[in-house]
């Protein structure tokens, strides 16, 4: 029952990490169409500035928000010099989604190999305290992981609110939709698409940081595998579903964390390709969104 | 030449080899058949995983360093081959990710991550390949027989290696030169529409992913015999976006491309440069390399998509050469064709087929219903989450009339054709057609029992020219198979020839004939509705679906397609044509449909249409 309990524990820590990068992630494919592989590697660049202002004496939980910034202004410019170009160009052509995903192939391996040419291929850590051991409801954690769980939860309420309550969430939803029928019912999509892509590259950065810390230690390819984890969860809730990503986020964190400790952790991640597949043959709406036909 | 400058030259000539089999397998996937397989590398690595097993003793024979399955000792080839065959079967079942459903770019990262996975499995898994560690001490081939670090030795295998290049680069050229590789390159640029023709695309697709794989894991054998030793290192997912990049900068879909990206690429950028002083700390340069890739890709996408080596355009040409053509000035009627289609037709034995076929599709022998329905409707019902677009549809068509489809924008028009012909699942109800239930049977069955539809959006396949796009929708070609294709031209050239001639007297029956090396991305907005008809008679459908095929074309051309679809009728084909313009139904449509919000509110001829104020409000207000 105490590894269950364990596993339970760090399930949730892992939950919370990949529901802020899931819901970023999920979010910037709902409004842009663009599935962004380079995700992981600007999560990883943001985490290493971070790393930098932490290693300057700063305390990480600081140069979290300069991650999220720089998460931020990566993501614009990477929409703005990049995908947006590439997007206008290729226009409605049934090729366009192919040729994104591909740029954003090539650019994941720009940023990822870019960083690791400046900040060398060696694994690095944040100078940081664990905090003391805190029991909860039978959970033991350290004060980082609860801090990392409640960081999350304030995300998702934050992106709740966004998405329900606010005008440019209500914008979002309607450029999500049918990005034309937004523009002409006087919704200024172009600058939906940038508030966005600065929203979800901020989430995109704190994930990248909670990330780097909840591993320990981090190199400048470590996103490559949680990528892969990420879209499990995107596609188990429905690409573009942000609460579906909440949710594919806590099943996919607790199913990977509780089959670690009961086979064997170094095919955790094993069980979120298998969800992956199984759900881009079987539903690729996803459990939350419609059956795509 | 010292001996170290011969040997590097060597390993350049072998690795070229390999290379250029490889891309030749993905530019066939990719360029051609249009399937983004971000997995490729692992075809490579099970091919070469294969040789692997199979040339090596069993795993105790070493001193149990590595541990391993299988362990044959085989003799070359037999490893090879092996790596050929392994190769082409584990592509098979990636068939389920590039199905029809899921949209290219959701199964280019599945597939991207199974390339993660399986890298991660074999790593983690020590007794299947030796984990992380991988294989080595792997026998090179025939190395009982020849010593293989001597320069003859090197000579042959590389002589040896190209050899199997020159033998991929026929093997495919055979397949994309085919009515089969036109096939393919129809399904890559209109996936949807190639499936409204007639093309199984899971069968296209496991077809191209199975020959890619075949010589992906060739490739491996002969780089695993040469290297002897293979990691999980060697194949990480990065390594498939080398190849990609080779045949983007090669050219995609062109065979010289992609061998000349495997010359630039991988060959010219990862090999060629492996004895390059390094500089930085250490990784610095090689961290560069993959930047350097990345940065090919995305230039190239920007400035140059098509490659150094583009795709050729495929001339066939018209023959009939009539000066001052214009699109609008249509001949005769379609019974009629003219005799300059006879006279030029340098195949005469082929023209009366043709003319048969392209004038007389009720010559085609087809059970009919005795009650002279084709198509019938029954409570069709079409969903769309809570939406119901086509609402419980009961209609009726009669053999030989050009029915009408009208509605208000959102009547549900176009979803209704699209749910008979098959391109969207019905929810609910029946679609009967020539007397049987079609309804369960998908999009590319029903076209080849000749009910065939068009498109509202413009759907011509656009790198394919206007010849091609009408020779994709022949049905029957004896090339238009994978295995067709491999017995050669000589085995498909009549069929070829014949629907050549066919679609000749319809270029020239609707005034393109020198549009025919065009291609169907360059033409203009009538012209493009003019090739999506005539490549919907190419398959000498029995029933005709239209959507909105006068949409934007100049109304005298308008009434001259009108009347090319009467005469159409009068010879037994019956059609169903969704319009928005009155005029044209008044003149053309008897009887009409007309829809409002999902079902039929009525029918019979315009006139009675207009005689009823419900009709009349319904297209007033909605």
């Amino acid at each position: 029952m105490s590894l269950f309990l364990a596993s339970l524990g760090f399930g949730l820590v892992t939950a919370a990490v990949l529901a802020i990068a899931a819901v970023g992630f999920t979010m910037q494919f709902a409004v842009t169409d663009v599935l962004n592989l380079a995700y992981g590697a600007v999560m990883i660049a943001s985490a290493f500035v971070a790393y930098a202002l932490n290693q300057a004496g700063v305390n990480v939980w600081l140069a979290l928000l300069a991650a999220a910034a720089a998460g931020s202004v990566g993501s614009v410019l990477l929409n703005q010099g990049i995908y947006t170009p590439f997007q206008r160009r290729a226009g409605n052509s049934a090729r366009a989604p192919i040729t994104m995903v591909i740029v954003s192939l090539g650019m994941t391996l720009i940023i990822e190999f870019g960083l690791q040419a400046i900040v060398g291929g060696t694994s690095v850590s944040y100078t940081m305290s664990q905090g003391p051991t805190v029991k909860a409801g039978g959970l033991v954690l350290t004060a980082v992981q609860f801090a990392i769980i409640g960081l999350a939860i304030v995300v998702m309420a934050a992106v709740h609110v966004l998405l329900r309550y606010s005008k440019l969430g209500k914008a979002m939803r309607a450029t999500s939709a049918n990005r034309s029928l937004a523009r002409n019912c006087g919704i200024r999509t172009d600058r939906i698409v940038t508030v966005t892509w600065a929203l979800t590259g901020a989430l995109c950065g704190i994930a990248g940081t909670v990330f780097a810390i909840n591993n320990g230690s981090f190199g400048a390819t470590s996103a490559d595998l949680f990528l892969v984890v990420i879209l499990a969860a995107v596609f188990l809730g429905g690409p573009g579903q942000a609460y579906g990503a909440m949710l594919g986020a806590v099943i996919i964190g607790l199913a990977t964390e509780i089959s670690a400790a009961y086979i064997t952790p170094s095919y955790k991640d094993v069980i979120a390709f298998l969800v992956l597949l199984i759900m881009m043959v079987v539903r690729p709406g996803g459990l939350l969104g419609a059956a795509v036909s | 030449m010292t001996s170290a400058q011969l040997y590097y030259l060597l390993n350049l000539l072998i690795y070229a080899g390999v290379d250029i089999i490889a891309c030749l397998g993905l530019s066939q996937q990719f360029g051609v058949a249009g399937v983004t397989n971000f997995g490729f590398i692992i075809f490579q690595a099970a091919g070469a995983y294969t040789a692997a097993i199979l040339s090596l003793p069993n795993d105790s024979a070493n001193g149990g360093f590595q541990s391993y399955i299988a362990g044959w000792n085989l003799p070359f080839p037999v490893p090879w081959i092996g790596a050929a065959i392994v190769g082409g079967l584990v592509a098979l079942p990636f068939t389920f990710v590039v199905g029809r459903r899921l949209r290219g770019d959701f199964a280019a990262v599945g597939l991207l991550v199974t390339a993660v996975m399986f890298n991660l499995l074999v790593t983690n898994y020590k007794p299947f390949l030796n984990g992380s560690a991988g294989l080595s001490l792997v026998p090179a081939p025939l190395q009982g027989e020849y010593d293989p670090s001597g320069a003859g030795y090197q000579w042959a295998y590389a002589a040896i290696a190209l050899a199997l290049a020159a033998g991929a680069f026929w093997l495919v050229r055979r397949v994309t030169e085919s009515p089969y590789g036109r096939s393919l390159r129809a399904m890559r640029d209109n996936d949807l529409v190639a499936d409204s023709l007639g093309k199984n695309l899971v069968a296209q697709r496991a077809a191209v992913l199975v020959l890619g794989g075949v010589l992906a894991g060739l490739s491996g054998g002969i780089l695993v015999g040469y290297i002897t030793t293979f990691s999980p290192g060697a194949w990480g997912y990065a390594e498939t976006i080398v190849l990609f990049a080779a045949v983007i900068i090669g050219g995609a879909g062109s065979h010289r491309g992609a061998v000349l990206g495997a010359i630039l690429v991988p060959v010219g950028f990862e090999e060629a440069t492996r004895y390059l002083p390094t500089f930085g700390p250490p990784g610095f340069t090689d961290d560069l390399q993959w930047v350097a890739i990345g940065l090919l890709v995305v230039i190239f996408l920007w400035f140059r998509p098509q490659g150094i080596l583009p795709e050729r355009r495929r001339i066939i040409g018209a023959t009939i050469n009539i000066p001052n053509e214009d699109v609008v000035s249509l001949p005769g009627p379609l019974r009629a064709p003219r005799a300059t289609a006879a006279e030029a037709g340098d195949l005469p034995a082929a023209i009366p087929a043709a003319r048969a076929s392209a004038a007389a599709p009720a010559a085609r022998t087809r059970p009919s219903a005795p009650d002279g329905i084709v198509l019938r409707a029954v409570d069709l019902v079409r969903d769309f989450g809570g939406v119901h677009a086509v609402a419980g549809v009961g209609i009726e068509v009669r053999r030989g009339t050009l029915t009408g489809l009208i509605g208000p924008n959102g009547a549900g028009k176009s979803t209704l054709l699209a749910v008979l012909a098959g391109t969207l699942p019905a929810t609910s109800g029946q679609v009967i057609y020539q007397g049987a239930d079609v309804t369960g049977l998908p999009a590319y069955r029903r076209a080849r029992l000749g009910l065939v539809r068009t498109f509202q959006l413009a759907s011509e396949f656009k790198r394919l020219t206007v010849m091609e796009n009408l020779l994709s929708a022949v049905p029957n070609n004896r090339g238009d198979s994978l295995a067709g294709a491999l017995r050669g031209r000589r085995y498909w050239r009549r069929d070829e020839d014949a629907a050549t001639a066919r679609a000749r007297a319809l270029l020239d029956r609707f005034g393109l004939s020198r549009y025919a090396d065009t291609y169907g991305g360059d033409l203009s907005g009538g012209q493009r509705r003019l090739t999506e008809i005539m490549r919907a008679l190419m398959t000498e459908p029995d029933m005709l679906l239209l959507d909105e095929p006068m949409a934007g074309v100049h109304p005298r051309l308008a009434r001259q397609i009108g009347a090319q679809l009467l005469d159409l009728c009068a010879e037994g084909m019956t059609i169903l044509m969704v319009e928005h313009e009155l005029a044209i139904m008044d003149e053309f449509c008897d009887p009409v449909i007309m829809m409002a919000e999902g079902t039929v509110l009525a029918t019979g001829t315009m006139t009675d249409l207009r005689a009823r104020p419900d009709v009349v409000e319904a297209y007033l207000v909605g």
